[in-house]
């Protein structure tokens, strides 16, 4: 093959040939040329990203392991520790989707319990475009049931997320998958770093097929016309046989009978042995023949780079083999030695007998290029100042709340997570019909609270913004649960970095995020960027998602999130800092969202110290983050799920906002709606005092009962009306789907 | 030898698989009087005649491939 | 709680309930042990086995069936023509239904999706081991989540059920299609019973309901 034909085979460019050349001080051959490919892929070696990573805040005290492991972990004190990562699954959902996202699924959940971490809960953050767009009713009924039918099969319950529509994924949907994993006091945090020569190399799992290859380096291209034709290398899950692996693996570790572990995710085994070398400063020989194949026509290069799912790479002592053998046999799944450690740090791969190259680990893992990609100071955009310009257009109130319910933005995503298994494994305490899943700690008692950050709308606004709100709304959806957050996991999905108006929307939500997450020390502790989500030149939104955990002492009296009890004052909490003209705007063509002024974080964090407080009261009754469409919708919906109505006719809220039909869409970034006992108003406003937030305002609204959504004169409709236009809307637009 | 062996829902079960597979049909104008979803499974069996075979794969059915209750079963030697 | 009363749990490849009715087991007061598909047990030994939920060989084939050849089922037989209290739940109640323990089948949900939600149950014949009058809530409130919960028998069978009052909860809102709104059924002895709904789910308050408790504390 002619060296141009080569290296467009392998997606390589000319200057990382050179580098290729420099690095080895010759040209590369034979299996060197896949492995290069591999490895130095936008996928696993994170070339355009990595030196803007490397900004964020990433440590406290609590952060036990991050960035370099499969996933994070941090400590909960008692003895508890949650290891957790989200990872994106976006190209392959979108050629295949049922595949695509159940492999995701797969994939997220062998990088927690790879450390050792029994997985304890999934969530998703989904992206779809318009629902007439072609395909989209396919890919959304595909994508739910491949997280569906991985999910709930491996018995792991999915507790939380967030789906949301918009054109810019019409050709590109998101597809990224949260897990989290629980280490109780008795288990250990196990890494990937292969050490003590000697030791033999293990691979367990499903056999090796054609599954995938090349599909690491296909992530980090854009779509094209030919995107269907790609099929053959989508990856196929078995989560039966993920759930044999889960517990085979648990037990081979908590015996004590492995020195390190790592899944073959991206980039199969080439990944995992390469990297496990390289971290722990050894070498590998590798007899490629002695993988377990499906099929034996296979060729050494198609070994070394298959995505098979359900594989796993071991480093074990020789000495405890059989008993490790004996593990895994009794979960029905063969265990075979493929290697060894070796002192001297070569990676040395062998085809029947005969090596096929012998290369320092470094070299691909540690050496691959860096790339500081084009960009430019971010510079504010789509800004407004005029108060009347900041205002959506409504009439009728009463007609725009029916409206936002019934749109896909705003209706009920039963039909979502009524597919998902949320409850199995006996933990789960609220579910995703709630805005912050909560699990309980088996050991001490406590509640972990889970939740997904990012909102394209105002990632669409401006990217700095969107990158501080990313962490900030999130974090306040914790606090207002009563939730410490603690860390936070990311999956950054951008269109091409070689772009530089694309690289510069990515640094400005790099530097966004970092900023709040300093501000309120919450640290980074693992995460993803996912580049080139573009198709024919069109990239979608600038899509950082995030996801948070939390801590509360107490599963006791943790505020709902709808109306509970009739007679409760309803107050506002306004944190004035940005005014949105609300995502409202966005349903007419042509009329795009403004906004002006700026998210301050300390001040945000401010608001989370005092919401955590307020939230652990027990005259709280009800909390909700007022977000997308504004102050009506958000009443709205804390209406809705038993039906208590809200009466907000006299509150001094009216007496301060202009043209009430108007504000009661738009939004302000932060505001919390509180429900709390009538007789605590006293006790309320002296702590909300005596926790000084600067500029934090807090308005009564009224009082919750009845059965209508009442807001001054602008809005009066039965709560019933409303509750069936939350239900019906799904339906209405995807009435293929039953 | 190969023999297959075809596994459908009894006439009497509501097959719901079938019954979407065949509005589907319909709704792009392509309509039949009845679908029914069962599956397939192929088996490979070293016996010394097909009759042997045959008696192989019925008594490997009625062990554990099909659920009399709700399903019937048929085979056919694979050429 | 080694005096407490021995409760078995069986664990097939894929079942993925096995923690959650441990924990139930627990929390009432009783002594669980595992039971591994492989091997036959002691059936002297136990005052209830608990067949829990998941997708035992990935509900591959057919759910229940590769499960209900393991084994363990001859042990699980043999208890049961003894009169020691079997309970399925979800995957579980699928295996004794396909060992023919229990009578009918449990197919595809009529909407074809998997469906995770809370329902109501209302009690039609008591079961002596599991939630009896006495202390069974009725209506009572439990979550579902299955595929394939859709219990089907053909009509000799159902009237069978009927007369022997062998129908045990039935759904308040029929989710999944199920013949004569079937949640739960018994053998004719009463000793082995199954559901689809998940009574392990609903031990605590904080789970989001306790109906589920005296499925188990029955037992004590």
């Amino acid at each position: 093959m002619e060296l141009a034909a080569k290296l467009k085979h392998y997606r390589l460019n000319q200057a990382e040939y050179e580098k290729i050349k420099e690095v080895l001080g010759r040209e590369p051959r034979g299996v060197e040329w896949a492995l290069f490919s591999a490895l130095w892929s936008e996928h696993c070696s994170y070339k355009s990203s990595k030196i803007h990573l490397k900004k964020f805040f990433n440590k406290t005290e609590r952060v036990l392991e991050s960035f370099g492991e499969n996933a994070g972990v941090i400590d909960l004190g008692e003895g508890e520790r949650v290891a957790f990562k989200m990872e994106s699954h976006n190209h392959p959902s979108y050629i295949e989707p049922y595949q695509g996202a159940a492999t995701g699924v797969g994939g997220i959940l062998r990088d927690i319990f790879t450390m050792g971490a029994r997985p304890l809960a999934l969530a998703n953050f989904l992206c779809f475009g318009e629902s007439r767009a072609p395909r989209m009713s396919q890919l959304v009924d595909g994508v739910v049931r491949g997280i569906a039918g991985y999910g709930n099969c491996v018995g792991v319950p999915t507790v939380t997320g967030q789906t949301e529509f918009h054109s810019s994924y019409n050709g590109n949907i998101l597809v990224n998958a949260f897990a989290l994993g629980l280490f109780r006091p008795h288990m250990k945090i196990v890494n990937s770093r292969a050490r003590g020569p000697g030791n033999w190399v293990v691979y367990v799992g499903a056999k090796t097929g054609r599954d995938g290859v090349h599909g690491a380096s296909m992530a980090s291209e854009s779509f094209d016309a030919n995107s269907e034709a790609k099929k053959p290398t989508v990856q196929i899950g078995d989560p039966f046989y993920e759930k044999l692996l889960i517990e085979s693996c648990l037990e081979v570790m908590e015996k004590d009978l492995v020195v390190a572990i790592q899944d073959m995710g991206a980039a199969g085994l080439t990944s995992s042995s390469f990297e496990m070398a390289s971290k722990g400063g050894v070498g590998l020989t590798l007899h490629l023949d002695k993988v377990p194949v499906r099929d034996q026509t296979i060729s050494p290069e198609e070994i070394l780079l298959s995505e098979s799912q359900e594989r796993m790479l071991l480093i074990c002592e020789p000495a405890k083999f059989p008993a490790l053998k004996a593990v895994f046999d009794h979960w029905n799944l063969d265990a075979s030695v493929v290697g060894e450690v070796k002192a001297s740090k070569t990676v040395e791969l062998f085809w029947r007998g005969e090596m096929l190259c012998a290369l320092d680990p470094d070299v691909l893992v540690e050496r691959a290029p860096l790339y500081q990609r084009r960009y430019s100071p971010w510079e504010a955009r789509h800004r407004e100042s005029k108060p009347d310009k900041l205002l959506p257009v409504v009439e009728d109130a009463n007609e725009a709340l029916l409206q936002v319910l019934r749109d896909l933005r705003g209706t009920s995503r039963d039909w979502v997570y009524q597919q998902y298994d949320q409850r199995v494994g006996g933990a789960t305490a609220r579910d995703a019909a709630d805005s912050v899943a909560v699990m309980r700690l088996p050991d001490s008692g406590r509640a972990l609270g889970l939740v997904l950050g990012c909102r394209p709308y105002v990632m669409r606004w401006d990217s700095r913004q969107g990158g501080m709100d990313a962490v900030a709304y999130p974090a306040l959806e914790l606090a207002a649960k009563g939730f410490e957050p603690l860390a936070l996991t990311d999956c950054l999905n951008f269109g091409n970095p070689e772009k530089p108006e694309l690289m510069t929307e990515f640094v400005a939500a790099v530097e966004g995020m970092s900023q709040t997450c300093a501000a309120m020390r919450i640290p980074v502790i693992s995460g993803n960027v996912s580049f080139y989500n573009e198709t024919l030149d069109q990239n979608v939104t600038s899509t950082p998602t995030t996801g948070l955990v939390g801590l509360r002492p107490n599963l006791q009296a943790i505020p709902a999130s709808h109306f509970t009890e009739k007679l409760d004052g309803i107050f506002l909490l306004r944190l004035p800092q940005v005014q949105l003209s609300g995502q409202l705007a966005e349903l007419k063509p042509g009329a795009p969202m403004v906004g002006q002024g700026e998210i301050h974080a300390h001040a945000v964090a401010g608001l989370v110290r005092l919401l955590i407080q307020l939230a652990r009261q027990p005259y709280v009754h009800s909390t909700r983050l007022v977000g997308k469409f504004g102050l009506a919708y958000a009443l709205a919906r804390m209406c809705l799920p038993l039906g208590i109505g809200a009466r907000t006719a006299a509150g001094d809220w009216f007496a301060e906002v202009r043209e009430p039909a108007r504000s009661l869409f738009c939004e302000h970034l932060y505001e919390v709606l509180l429900a709390v006992d009538r007789n605590q108003e006293t006790a309320l406003r002296e702590l909300i005092k005596s926790l000084a937030v600067d500029g934090l305002k807090i308005f009564k609204l009224g009082e919750t009962g009845g059965d209508r959504i009442v807001a001054g004169r602008a809005l009066d409709i039965p709560v019933s009306e409303a509750k069936r236009a939350y239900q019906t809307g799904w339906e209405a637009h995807f009435e293929g789907l039953e | 030898m190969k023999i297959g062996v075809k596994v459908l829902p009894r006439s009497e079960v509501l097959d719901s698989q079938g019954r979407a597979v065949e509005k589907t049909l319909a709704q792009h104008g392509k309509t039949v009087a009845a679908c029914r979803v069962g599956k397939y499974v192929q088996l490979e069996i070293d016996a010394p005649t097909q009759e042997k075979a045959l008696e192989q794969a019925r008594e490997i059915a009625s062990f554990v491939l099909y659920n009399p209750l709700i399903e019937t079963f048929e085979l056919e030697v694979v050429k | 709680m080694s005096g407490s009363k021995r409760i078995g749990i069986l664990r097939f490849l894929g079942t993925n309930c096995d923690r959650d009715v441990w924990q139930a087991i627990e929390a009432v007061g009783l002594a669980p042990e595992w039971l591994w598909y492989q091997d036959r047990f002691e059936v002297s030994r136990f005052a209830a086995l608990i067949l829990p939920g998941g997708f035992s060989y990935g509900d591959y084939l057919r759910c229940g069936a590769l499960a209900a050849k393991a084994p363990v089922m001859a042990s699980v037989r043999e208890a049961a023509s003894r009169g020691v209290p079997v309970l399925g739940i979800c995957n579980g109640f699928q295996i004794l239904c396909d060992s023919g323990l229990l009578p009918g089948a449990l197919v595809r949900n009529e909407g074809l999706r998997f469906i995770d939600q809370w329902v109501e149950l209302n009690l039609v014949n008591s079961c002596p081991a599991f939630a009896p009058q006495a202390v069974a809530k009725t209506p009572s409130r439990l979550p579902i989540a299955h595929g394939e919960g859709r219990f089907y028998v053909e009509a000799e069978g159902l009237k069978e059920l009927q007369d022997q009052g062998q129908i045990w909860w039935t759904y308040a809102d029929n989710p999944n299609g199920s013949m004569a709104n079937i949640a739960g059924v018994m053998n004719r002895e009463k000793n082995v019973a199954g559901l689809m709904p998940h009574p392990e789910r609903a031990i605590f308050d904080w789970m989001g309901g306790d109906d589920g408790r005296s499925f188990f504390t029955s037992l004590v």
